[in-house]
């Protein structure tokens, strides 16, 4: 009997990507970002989440993506990790998406570098492809392009 | 040899009879009481010089009188006797855990009973 | 229903198992304490009885093979010795073990300590085979035992025993700790709210307002108060480990170790406690196993056999003291620099001059370790430099200091700032920033028209003279990376101070100081050295707070050599080196054309109001300090204007001789270093030559010959002799 997972879903351009439901704390709209100087550049700073101070992570920018064009504000996407909460800013939000265990695929070879390290797979969806976004990878900024 | 007023413990009758035969022999004057519970009555309205106690007993055993008595003011430093048996090993150290001056093992014949008698009044 | 006593017991027990090894300790000193005796007996009795209810039988198998021997125990026919303890310090850690998977997983999980529950009863066994007693045999116990005294133990009744842990706690509760957070941070959003408040208050005339505000005030710092000192625990519950740590490893080294524990009292906050913890322990093992020598050792330099590990902590200033010291061995000075110059921490030719302190502060350096063999207790990759940086994080700082051959002692120091505390806020470059009150020592204003003078430089480092002194200078916004150039208004300098060090920090405007909550940045952003959190400010929005000590170490304040460098260097800025560069003050002289004073002679650069130039006979002179110095205008000199005559005054203090001549210029532009190659000029009285600096033909002055020009010498000694 196959399990079905619940993916909550955002976008990078035309790319749909997503993450367990039950990772995400909540999304929001944009919220004002404290920049903070000297942080890596994926980092584009702090937000005030209901008295939490919170991080927000720049995925265009941690997948090698140029930066949105004509001043769209992306999207809080919060999630929780090992190490507390972060926000990751996207485009905007997609539904939330059932998946069948079945129509899971590793990602495929022909994915580079570190886009290949940041997606955990992919699920093959009627409506097109979803990659799962591998958060903990994301986060750590080891790996991550330089200002 | 100084008479004493001495306590004898123990729930069988022989016993305690035997044993204030020997100790009354030697000019002591001899008390009964048959189990601890009683022995700690008498105690309250009268006073002795020691005690002797079996350790099984009914009602508060040997060990436990020997606790107990220890922690009365007066009888704090009064020499305590136990009486205990060949198979009963650990009865020797609690006894002696309990506070216990000395120990004899039964059966014993009255010149034992009197040397330790002595023994454990200093004499 | 059962998990909910289930937990219980798991808590319970934990504390009853502190209790059983105190008191396992207690007895090996001294043996006969029939308190002692009891109490650990029950604690397992009762902890076998709740667990066998509980049906946790793994628990209650083991528990009872322990309750057997102490059973023994306390009847006299075991004696307390160091063996019978250390296998009961395993039963008890066996145990924990347990339990600890209980508490976790809600089941015993897998391990059945059969090889314990052997011992155990191997002993329990051992013992019981004592002869029957013969017949008629009988005896005194003190024939046994000389030392026998007919003990006084209270009645048997097993409820009038010592105090249970528990009953001495009736006037206090169990409260989970993540409870005490939540409170914590509403008391946090409280302070804020009532920030707003009060500003808002402020700016109002209603007495109907102001009153009740200066009320909530009062309340809202008490409750802040009172909610810190739940959080605080004293120290000797880290401490409580201790005594069995020490006597494990005193075994396992062979060594002879007293432990004294000074103290135990102080409290500090919660997590600056477990912050703490490890890094003490690891001190602790160190001073065992590295510091204190084998009593052979110590026999054959006099020492007494037993080493002595001392723990003290006390309040003082603000900070807890927390100091680690033994009598060991001591801290080889030789050893560490070898050690330090193998691992390239140290250049072979700087060891010798490095001060004692930075020697050992080479110790918290990463990857160092002067054991000859790492044994595998204290090398187990918690190195010092990790203690000292668990040190720092909360904000505390460690130091070594060693008499060698005859001591060791570490020393801690922990501000007992909690998470709520007073800070200004400034901004620089657009965004706010929080500095913590405790590093500010004073704030001075530096007008726009001032920023040019009042700023000097000094090897292109900007200081600034406060009272006599050479201030080194941080600008925020170079030190961010900001874009812009500082202001051209007036700016603003906070003196800081980092560990007794103080250095002036520019920013571009000053707000507020404001009680601020204290949240830590996450693990994205902990490495960046110079913030100490974040906080969120009264309109919402996050604002960094500074580490000052984090920046100072950025800057190189920090470190010892190169401060000391810089402090020799302010002093006698006596600059030229065999390498054949020299240090020069570059001034201008009017006209757009500058020129260069050799540095090594420049005393002091000052700003005279025209109002102090006074007239004697042909020359200009001040007052400077208690003396007449006689002033000499370099721009008139090389053809220059005369000064407007209500300007201030520029001057160069060049000490001439062991006199001192004040030049007149224009400004100041720059100091720097640079290789010197004189071009002779055309035989220009007052100039040495010529050469190109930073791009600009620049004269350098003959300052003899300009002052022996200006006829101002013979007149001034003259003048003062008179005096």
């Amino acid at each position: 009997m196959s399990q079905r997972k619940q993916f909550c879903t955002f976008y990078l351009d035309a790319r749909l990507f997503g993450v367990e439901v039950l990772k995400i704390q909540e999304v929001l709209r944009y919220q004002e970002i404290t920049e903070v100087p000297l942080a890596p550049a994926v980092i584009r700073g702090l937000l005030n989440l209901r008295g939490s101070i919170v991080a927000t992570l720049d995925l265009r920018r941690r997948f090698g993506m140029p930066p949105l064009e004509d001043g769209t504000l992306p999207t809080n996407v919060v999630a929780q990790t090992s190490s507390g909460l972060i926000s990751l800013l996207a485009d905007r939000i997609g539904d939330v998406v059932e998946v069948d265990e079945e129509s899971f695929e590793a990602s495929p070879e022909t994915l580079e570098g570190e886009s290949r390290e940041l997606i955990e797979g992919v699920y093959k969806l009627p409506s097109g492809l979803l990659l799962v976004l591998n958060v903990e990878r994301a986060l750590d900024l080891e790996a991550a392009p330089h200002a | 040899m100084v008479p004493k007023t001495i306590l004898t413990v123990d729930d069988a009758p022989t016993m305690r009879k035997l044993i204030a035969f020997t100790l009354s022999g030697a000019g002591h004057k001899v008390l009964e009481a048959p189990d601890g519970k009683a022995a700690l009555s008498l105690l309250k309205t009268t006073r002795v010089d020691m005690i002797v106690t079996d350790v099984n007993m009914p009602n508060m055993d040997g060990i436990e009188l020997t606790r107990n008595l220890r922690a009365l003011p007066q009888y704090a430093r009064t020499p305590v006797l136990i009486v205990t048996t060949e198979s009963q090993a650990n009865a020797k150290a609690a006894g002696k855990q309990a506070g216990a001056t000395g120990w004899i093992v039964k059966p014993f014949d009255g010149q034992q009973l009197l040397a330790i008698v002595k023994r454990v009044l200093g004499e | 229903m059962q998990q909910q006593l289930i937990r219980d017991l798991v808590m319970e027990s934990a504390e009853a198992l502190d209790q059983f090894e105190r008191d396992l300790l207690a007895l090996e000193t001294n043996q006969q304490d029939s308190d002692l005796l009891n109490r650990i007996f029950r604690i397992i009795h009762s902890l076998k009885g709740t667990s066998g209810c509980l049906a946790l039988h793994k628990l209650e198998k083991l528990a009872h093979a322990g309750e057997n021997v102490l059973s023994l125990l306390r009847e006299g026919r075991l004696d307390p010795s160091k063996e019978l303890v250390s296998t009961l310090l395993r039963f008890s850690d066996g145990l924990r073990k347990t339990l600890a998977e209980v508490g976790e997983t809600g089941a015993e999980g897998t391990i059945e300590h059969a090889a314990l529950i052997g011992e155990l009863v191997a002993i329990e066994q051992g013992s019981t085979r004592m002869p029957p007693a013969a017949a008629g045999s009988a005896g005194l116990f003190s024939d046994e035992d000389p030392l026998f005294q007919q003990a006084t133990p209270g009645p048997t009744s097993e409820t009038a025993a010592a105090p249970e842990p528990g009953t001495v706690a009736d006037s206090a509760i169990r409260v989970d700790v993540g409870q005490l957070d939540r409170i914590m941070d509403l008391v946090g959003e409280l302070v804020l709210a009532r920030n707003q408040i009060v500003r808002f208050a402020g700016n109002t005339q209603d007495a109907e307002l102001i009153k009740p505000t200066q009320r909530l005030n009062l309340i809202t710092s008490k409750l802040q108060e009172n909610i810190m000192k739940t959080r605080m625990q004293p120290i000797g519950n880290v401490w409580a480990k201790f005594p069995r740590l020490v006597r494990d490893l005193s075994l396992e080294l062979g060594k002879q170790v007293a432990l004294s524990m000074e103290g135990a009292e102080t409290e500090l906050d919660r997590t600056i406690l477990e912050a703490i913890k490890d890094p003490l322990t690891h001190l602790v093992r160190n001073a065992i196993d590295h510091g204190l020598e084998t009593p052979e050792a110590r026999r054959a330099v006099g020492k007494p056999l037993e080493g002595q590990v001392k723990l003290r902590a006390l309040h003082e200033g603000g900070q807890v003291i927390i100091q680690v010291s033994d009598d060991g061995a001591g801290i080889d000075r030789e050893k560490v620099l070898r050690k330090a110059v193998q691992r390239n921490l140290v250049a072979a030719d700087e060891a010798s001059r490095l001060s004692d302190r930075e020697v050992f502060g080479l110790l918290f350096q990463p990857g160092f370790s002067t054991a000859d063999q790492v044994t595998n207790l204290s090398g187990r990759g918690v190195g010092m430099d990790v203690v000292k940086r668990n040190i720092e994080r909360v904000g505390g700082a460690v130091d070594v200091q060693s008499d060698p051959g005859r001591s060791t002692r570490i020393r801690i120091k922990i501000p007992l700032t909690l998470a709520i505390v007073p800070a200004l806020i400034v901004r620089c470059a657009g965004n706010r920033y929080a500095i913590p009150q405790a590093s500010l020592v004073e704030l001075v204003r530096i007008g726009e028209d001032q920023v040019g003078t009042l700023i000097e430089y000094v090897e292109q480092c900007p200081v600034y003279r406060l009272r006599g002194n050479l201030l080194p200078l941080v600008h925020l916004r170079a030190q961010l990376r900001l874009e812009g150039s500082d202001s051209s208004g007036a700016v603003f300098l906070l003196v800081l101070q980092a560990e007794g060090r103080q250095f002036g920090l520019v920013v571009d405007e000053i707000l507020d100081t404001e009680e601020i909550v204290v949240k830590p940045l996450g693990r994205e952003l902990k490495g960046l050295a110079v913030y100490a959190g974040a906080t969120i400010m009264g309109d919402g929005r996050v604002a960094l707070i500074l580490d000052v000590m984090g920046i100072a170490r950025r800057v190189g304040l920090l470190n010892e050599h190169s401060a000391s460098l810089r402090d020799a260097f302010l002093q006698d800025a006596k600059s030229s080196v065999a390498s054949g560069r020299q240090s020069l003050l570059i001034v201008g002289v009017g006209g757009g054309k500058q020129a260069a004073i050799p540095l090594a002679s420049v005393a002091r650069l000052e700003e005279f109001a025209c109002s102090h130039v006074e007239r004697a006979g042909t020359s200009d002179v001040v007052q400077y300090r208690g003396e007449i110095m006689p002033l000499v205008d370099v721009v008139q000199a090389l053809g220059g204007a005369a000064p407007e005559s209500d300007s201030a005054r520029r001057v160069v203090v060049y000490a001439l001789d062991g006199r001192n001549f004040g030049l007149v210029v224009e400004h100041i532009v720059d100091i720097l270093e640079c290789e010197v190659k004189l071009h002779r000029t055309a035989n220009q009285p007052g100039i040495l030559g010529s050469a190109v600096v930073q791009k600009r033909v620049t004269d350098f002055l003959d300052v003899a010959a300009l002052v022996a020009q200006s006829g101002v010498a013979s007149f001034e000694k003259a003048e003062v002799e008179q005096l």
